[in-house]
């Protein structure tokens, strides 16, 4: 058993100044949700002003796939001031939602990718902070795509490994660095 | 020793003019003598501080008290309050007797490095700083370069950080800055610099990579363009790394404006020489390359950063913008019309779009704004390749995007470049379709410049398509298509008529068709009386356009809105005064009151844009209306029975059509200025009698809610003049009208939004009544009938509305009363109050915020209010969730500190309401309250 210090050290490794895992990747451009095509003339004659209307309904939405994606399509990666999103490291189909359960898989740019395991924790963290506690939620890189797959999937899903690694505060900077705009979103 | 010290007290407190030459003389040499002791040195010291500040105090004594200190002072053997005196001594000899330390020469520069070498303390080092600059200006350091390098750059960068509680008041960047002004003293530094800097930027933390970034911005111009082009290669290899690979974007904003400069400097001097044409050589040839070279691969991270450099180029010197752009822009036109692969060209496009624009903005204040834009000799290959990419789904948005930089760069474009645009973007909405509207916002921003600088290609090639795919009669009640085309098209409208003469046009057409559907044809009139509502809900749908439009102009401010209190106003009154005539004989469209309130809105957006002046006037024939039923004036138009019939909308056997007119005039009466106001003879007794007539008359909402609004809105401009209204005549309302349980619940409950409105209108004036009235409502919460009104109407009274705006902090004495109403089990009360707080701390600072003192207050009743239970709605979490995310912002972190545990745990169980919209604030409020910091 690596301690978890090897997390800490693993990160910072990473962080060697001007060594970068991949350099260019390719940045996608990021659908916006599609302007919803207003129902109500179809329903009614009339024009009204807001659609406020359903809100109070009983009806449960649990949380889904989309809601999960919302929530971290917009981290930063820590190498380019672009998000998962524009990067494809990460997907809405890559989020598998159950009743207590999440699990996010996320592609890193290039296999050799020191900088995942730092993805790996900044998406933990998001979510750590935004989802109720019972969901259990798990967080792996998309089989294949990396050279280390196993030692960073059992550093993102060791829950001492990831607590001790929040408290390096430099860490734990660069974490907050990446999630700097989350509140973006992709549904404005 | 005591002695000394007595002395230098004495000399202190002795006026100035009491100590003349001789006195001063012989003091100075007392207390240089007692430099040596270490028992006396400080009240020598503070002797001598004195001295130098005097008049008195000559050249000789300025020499004298300078060797006397260099040869007896040893900064480390004493403390910091004592060199601070000796720093502040040299400082005061240096603004007073500049000349006789330059005449000492090495003398004074050896003994001066000696002393202020290896000082620490932040106090004496402002001073040390501020002496420095002095030096290095002014004296020939010509020896002493390396020695004045070698104290200074010491320090360099700064790291020092203010301890809490810092008594001295000195920050981190006073000390930076003070440093900085000695780091770009002289251009002697320069060669030694360089290498410092390059170390510190690449090596350094964040802190640290942005000063050395700010400080080389400030030192490379004085160092000179000479040094800056032999070092040119080692600097741009480590800016560039900041802007490839940057730490955040801050240091990447940093790393380009020291790149800008690094070049300015660099070129600023040969710009003279440079022929127009000429190639430039050197560093900004070899970056330029480096980008266009990266841009090849424009779908790549690395572009981006790429174009920001050659963005920068663009305001470094007219002939390195000029060189830039001629490499850049063919390789991007190049490589959209050859692509590797058609997903490239989006990317290229906005890189292009990027590039030009920084174009665009390289002229903006300078003297070059009158020449010719950069990109003019490049102007139809890039025009054509966005037409081109407009064609394409899509790089439609990147090609719209870079249409409207082309657009705003003046003298880049013809009139008839400009209408060849507007040409290909009418080809868009021709073809319709569903992905028109992926990219309408788009459109209309490229048709909104356009018409700004030349309406006329508007006015003539799009209006007219977009009108005429408007019908003129309704579509029919089935075809849900037809009506949802319709209102894009009208929504489309108004946001593009928004200019002058757009608007103009927008009126005559909308309005036109209003009139033709309000009173279709006899051929028409059989299919339309057979199912009216289709046509009503398309008048409905018109009369919203022009709300709209006039909304975003009101917005905007725009003057000529008040011309069409006579082209746009006496239509709508005349549509409408007609209708409610024609009603009591025929079928008629526009008697459904939901036209008639899209009418009074627009009414109000050109009543309240109208000078008080020209008001005046109206206000007349607006008071004619209202009181003698006499509305030829105010509703001429196509229709005549307007201008023929009188009414009088308060008598009680007056149809309810007629006096559904009142919400019309309501909406012109609101928005009057005070100088402005109507004509009445005794106002006291017309707001009684409206108030009767709210309750014995008026048959619906509209109606009683235009008469609240016209008691409510005279009540707030002439409070002064109805002392006896509000002093007897309420009291008895209260009475008879809404404790009166005899009474009926319906009458009773209008009574109390009777109340409402009139609470509101002293509130906003912040009366000392409307405390009173609102206190007053809390006796009624007792009683059973109508206890739930009075409570509801304490949320209602001070939330903002559209009849008394300007909303202003009056609110803000309600707080306790708010307060209390959190408290009350109903939901929608409570969500109004907490939309009351969250209007209110608009403007709000952690500095200046009125709530602060009821910051516990608040967090806890919100927290109370975001839980889901039988009590709550999605409405009232979701706004104690924003008032909660609020809150970090306005008050200060001391204050809320304690709570801070507590609201994260709390709000981590509401990340699991049911409602995903509750959720989405909860995650928001969670946020802003993890990064709440001291």
């Amino acid at each position: 058993m690596s301690a978890p210090g090897h997390f800490i050290a693993l990160f910072h490794s990473s962080q060697m100044p001007g060594e970068i895992f991949n350099p260019n990747p390719v940045v996608f451009s990021t659908s916006k949700s599609a302007a919803r095509q207003s129902d109500l003339l179809a329903h009614s004659l009339w024009v009204t002003d807001s659609s406020q209307s359903e809100d109070e309904a009983d009806d449960v939405e649990p949380i889904d796939q989309d809601e999960i994606y919302d929530l971290i399509r917009s981290i930063y990666d820590p190498e380019h001031p672009n998000t998962l999103e524009e990067l494809r490291v990460v997907s809405a189909p890559q989020v598998t939602v159950g009743p207590n359960s999440v699990k996010v898989e996320f592609t890193p740019t290039v296999p050799h990718c020191g900088m995942s395991t730092l993805i790996g924790l900044c998406i933990r963290v998001r979510l750590l902070r935004s989802l109720p506690e019972r969901f259990k939620v798990d967080i792996f890189v998309k089989p294949g795509s990396h050279q280390s797959e196993n030692a960073v999937n059992k550093q993102l899903n060791d829950k001492e490994r990831v607590a001790a690694a929040l408290e390096n505060p430099v860490l734990l900077d660069t974490v907050e660095q990446c999630l700097s705009n989350v509140g973006a979103r992709g549904i404005v | 020793m005591l002695g000394v010290e007595l002395l230098s007290l004495v000399v202190s407190l002795t006026p100035a003019e009491k100590l003349n030459r001789q006195i001063v003389r012989v003091l100075t040499s007392f207390f240089c003598g007692k430099l040596d002791d270490m028992a006396t040195i400080k009240p020598a010291l503070n002797g001598l501080a004195t001295l130098t500040l005097l008049q008195s105090f000559s050249p000789v004594e300025a020499v004298v008290t300078i060797e006397a200190i260099f040869r007896h002072i040893k900064m480390k053997s004493i403390v910091q309050d004592q060199r601070f005196k000796v720093f502040s001594i040299i400082d005061s000899v240096m603004a007073f007797h500049r000349d006789v330390l330059k005449n000492m020469g090495k003398q004074f520069l050896d003994g001066y490095i000696n002393l202020a070498e290896g000082e620490k303390d932040p106090r004496n080092l402002i001073v040390a700083f501020a002496i420095a600059r002095v030096i290095l200006i002014e004296f020939d350091i010509s020896g002493h370069v390396e020695s004045m390098f070698n104290i200074l750059f010491c320090y360099f960068p700064i790291t020092f950080r203010p301890p809490p509680n810092d008594r001295y008041g000195i920050s981190t960047d006073d000390l930076r800055m003070a440093l900085r002004n000695c780091l770009n003293a002289t251009p002697a530094f320069g060669p030694l610099a360089i290498p410092v800097f390059l170390e510190k930027v690449s090596a350094g933390s964040r802190v640290t990579k942005k000063d050395t970034l700010q400080t080389m911005a400030v030192c490379l111009p004085v160092y000179g363009s000479a040094l800056a082009r032999v070092s040119a290669r080692k600097l741009w290899n480590a800016l560039k790394l900041e802007i490839f690979q940057p730490v955040d974007p801050e240091t990447e904003q940093e790393a380009l404006k020291t790149t800008q400069i690094l070049v300015k400097t660099i070129y600023m001097d040969e710009e003279e020489a440079l022929e127009h044409d000429e190639d430039i050589q050197g560093l900004a040839r070899d970056a330029c390359e480096e980008c266009v070279h990266i841009l090849k691969e424009p779908e790549k991270t690395q572009a981006k950063p790429a174009i920001k450099i050659l963005c920068t180029f663009m305001t470094t010197t007219p002939s390195v913008a000029r060189y830039t752009i001629s490499q850049a822009v063919p390789h991007l036109v190049r490589l959209f019309l050859t692509p590797d692969e058609a997903s490239t060209r989006e990317p290229t496009l906005l890189l292009l779009s990027d590039l030009i624009a920084a174009a665009r903005d390289s002229t903006k204040k300078s003297s070059l704004e009158d020449a010719d834009p950069p990109l003019l000799p490049y102007k139809d290959e890039v025009l054509g390749v966005f037409i081109v990419g407009l064609k394409l789904i899509t790089t439609r948005n990147a090609a719209l995007s870079g249409l409207k930089v082309m657009a705003t760069t003046k003298r880049l474009l013809s009139d008839e470049e400009l209408g060849f645009i507007v040409h290909n973007v009418n080809e868009i909405i021709q073809a319709d379709g569903e992905e028109l509207y992926e990219s309408i916002e788009a459109i209309l921003e490229v048709l909104t410049i356009i018409s700004d600088i030349a309406p006329r290609h508007v006015v003539e090639q799009t209006l007219p398509l977009l009108s005429s795919s408007l019908p003129d009669t309704a579509p029919a009640r089935d075809d849900a298509t037809g009506r949802e085309k319709c209102w894009q098209t009208l929504t489309t409208l108004s946001k593009l008529c928004i200019q002058t003469e757009l608007f103009e046009q927008l009126v005559i057409r909308l309005t036109t068709k209003l009139d033709l559907l309000c009173f279709p044809s006899s051929e028409q009139m059989l299919s339309v009386s057979a199912d009216p509502e289709p046509t009503a809900a398309y008048a409905h749908m018109i009369l919203k356009a022009l709300a709209q439009a006039l909304s975003t102009k009101v917005k905007g401010k725009h003057p000529d809105i008040a011309k069409y209190l006579d082209r746009l106003v006496p239509i709508i009154f005349n549509v409408f005064v007609s209708s409610a005539f024609l009603s009591e004989e025929q079928m008629i469209v526009a008697k459904e009151p939901r036209l008639v309130q899209v009418a009074a809105e627009i009414i109000n957006f050109v009543v309240q844009s109208v000078p008080s002046e020209k008001q005046r006037f109206y206000s007349v024939e607006l008071s004619k209306a209202i009181i003698d039923g006499n509305v030829s004036t105010i509703a001429e138009g196509f229709q005549k029975a307007a201008k023929s019939e009188r009414f009088s909308i308060f008598d009680a056997s007056t149809t309810s059509a007629k006096r559904n007119i009142l919400a019309l005039l309501s909406a012109a009466v609101i928005s009057l200025h005070k100088e402005a106001r109507l004509s009445l003879r005794d106002v006291s007794g017309f707001l009684e009698m409206l108030l009767r007539w709210v309750l014995d008359i008026a048959d619906n909402d509209i109606q009683k809610l235009a008469a609240l609004h016209i008691v409510s809105s005279i009540l707030n401009r002439q409070v002064e003049d109805l002392s006896v209204f509000l002093n007897t005549k309420l009291d008895v309302y209260w009475n008879t009208e809404i404790v009166n349980d005899a009474s009926p619940l319906p009458r009773r409950r209008w009574a109390i939004k009777t109340w409402i409105w009139i609470t509101k209108a002293l509130l906003v004036r912040k009366h000392p009544l409307a405390m009173k009235l609102t206190e007053q409502l809390y006796d009624a919460f007792d009683d059973e009938a109508i206890g739930w009104d009075a409570a509801k109407a304490i949320g209602q009274i001070p939330s903002p509305d559209t009849v008394l705006t300007k909303a202003n902090h009056a609110e803000v004495k309600l707080i306790p009363l708010l307060l209390r109403g959190l408290d009350l089990p109903d939901a929608e009360i409570r969500s109004n109050i907490i939309d009351t707080f969250l209007a209110a701390a608009e403007g709000e600072t952690p500095e200046k915020s009125l709530v602060a003192e009821h910051g516990v207050t608040l967090v806890n009743a919100m927290l109370k209010n975001c839980v889901s239970n039988d009590v709550s709605s999605t409405q009232v979490r979701i706004s104690a969730l924003r008032y909660l995310a609020v809150l970090p912002s306005i008050v200060r972190y001391d204050i809320l500190h304690p709570h801070k545990a507590t609201v994260l745990r709390e709000l981590a169980k509401v990340l699991d309401d049911p409602k995903r919209a509750v959720r989405k604030q909860a995650v928001d409020a969670r946020t802003n309250w993890f990064k709440y910091k001291g």
